[in-house]
């Protein structure tokens, strides 16, 4: 009895053995994302940008869906995502836990579209290359913003921020359980840039920090008129200047 | 009276083909038996170092695989990787996690010592001392032969468990705490067992012993 029990248990460490695949490489070491080759490495602020070889799916429900996209589009697109991400210092980067940078297409959760997933824990940033033409560069910004705030949550506050609004309004539950999408800025802002920039207090700051790291002018123009603007401007700047006493809000434009 | 049959000359050349055969079976089970006779050992003694007080001297079965410390680049690490060599901790510890022709780790004190094998949790295992924070800044170029220390996901888990990396990784750089280089003996490493189908190794090759040079 105690034989047979004793093999039926190397049998299970055997197969428990063989499961663990040797074949897995380093990055799948390191981020826990399969079917990625190095795209670049040897890049100033020392970030790290992999590209998927292959269609790869993720979460423990494996809802997270992303596709390889073909390498011209990479190419175009990397030039992109590197003059954005050339913004931030590694030193910079290296506070808020970003390292990796994944680029491939069509990124979705739950079936749901969405332009990036970051994750500071594993210093990553899914990104999909062909999200939004039109607002792709500016949405670099935006989720660069949300590893910053999973950082640094002590930080920024989601409740004093709330409070610079005007008492009648209120946020959504989060930012997908509104029909509130629009990513255009406002002619007429009132206290928020975009119509995306009302879903959630992360979701405002992240607006606000692409706007100043992509077209500052523009909303330098918008706050003159708008005091609450004015207010969010200056409590995010000061918190990422906590985060980083050097940190520039570079504008691109300029 | 016996008569003596003469052999003929297909029967001859049949004899000759059969001690030959015999010969090269013979030769190369010894070869396949024996999986480190081709692989030099190093002898310290017959090395000059420039630093002896920072090489260390692993003895695998394959024989010697001598690593130069590098205190200066991970200052904290290379003192806790001394004080465990110095207290002998590392003997008779197994190899739990190879990969062929890219990485050998080993360093696990409480589940991977040879008379107290845990396979359920090799890899887990803890030294006594504390974990240590991870020291990523200093300049250094994960190339082959590289010594760094194992951590968990997180940054500053270092404890006891290393790792000698058989390949280039510049991935590692400012991923993993780097206390040494290889100096002699990478080829020894290459013979450390691994399983073709997994990272970590039933029935694992351990370290004879490991000690500092001086």
């Amino acid at each position: 009895m105690y034989i047979n029990q004793m093999r039926i248990y190397i049998v299970i460490l055997l197969l428990l053995f063989s499961a663990a695949s040797s074949k897995a490489n380093t990055i799948y070491n390191l981020i826990k994302i399969p079917n990625l080759e190095i795209y670049e490495i040897n890049t100033k602020n020392k970030v790290k940008y992999f590209y998927a070889l292959k269609s790869f799916r993720l979460g423990v429900k494996k809802n997270i869906k992303c596709f390889n996209s073909d390498i011209e589009n990479l190419n175009l697109k990397y030039k992109v995502i590197s003059r954005n991400l050339n913004q931030y210092s590694s030193g910079f980067l290296k506070k808020i836990n970003l390292k990796y940078v994944v680029l491939c297409q069509n990124l979705s959760i739950s079936g749901i579209n969405t332009a990036a997933i970051p994750d500071n824990i594993m210093k990553t940033l899914i990104l999909d290359v062909n999200f939004n033409k039109k607002y792709f560069e500016r949405v670099i910004h935006h989720e660069i913003f949300h590893i910053i705030n999973d950082s640094f949550k002590e930080i920024f506050d989601e409740k004093k921020w709330s409070n610079l609004n005007e008492k009648k309004f209120r946020y959504a539950e989060c930012s997908t359980c509104t029909d509130r999408w629009d990513l255009s800025i406002y002619n007429k802002t009132e206290g928020f840039l975009t119509e995306y920039s009302k879903t959630t207090p992360s979701e405002d700051m992240a607006e606000i920090f692409s706007f100043l790291m992509y077209n500052k002018n523009m909303i330098d123009e918008k706050i003159i008129y708008d005091v609450v603007l004015k207010k969010k401007i200056s409590l995010l700047k000061s918190n990422i200047l906590k985060i980083d006493s050097n940190f520039k809000f570079y504008d691109k434009k300029n | 009276m016996i008569k003596k049959i003469k052999a003929s000359t297909s029967e001859k050349i049949l004899l000759v083909f059969l001690i030959i055969l015999a010969f090269f079976s013979l030769t190369s089970f010894i070869i396949i038996k024996n999986k480190c006779i081709f692989v030099k050992n190093y002898n310290p003694d017959e090395i000059k170092f420039s630093t002896p007080k920072n090489i260390a001297v692993l003895n695998v079965p394959c024989g010697n695989v001598i690593i130069e410390l590098y205190p200066k680049v991970s200052k904290n690490a290379v003192e806790r990787f001394k004080m465990l060599i110095r207290n002998s901790a590392y003997n008779d510890i197994a190899f739990h996690r190879v990969i062929e022709d890219k990485l050998v780790q080993a360093g696990d004190l409480e589940f991977g010592e040879k008379n107290n094998l845990d396979y359920g949790k090799i890899g887990t295992g803890k030294s006594g001392y504390g974990t240590i924070n991870s020291e990523l800044d200093g300049d250094f170029k994960f190339t082959k032969g590289s010594v760094g220390l194992a951590r968990t996901f997180k940054n500053n888990t270092e404890d006891s468990q290393f790792f000698i990396i058989l390949q280039d990784e510049p991935l590692f750089e400012g991923e993993y705490t780097p206390v040494g280089k290889v100096l002699y003996g990478l080829k020894v490493l290459k013979k450390i067992k691994h399983q073709s189908n997994s990272e970590y190794i039933l029935k694992p090759d351990f370290i004879n012993t490991f000690g500092m040079y001086k």
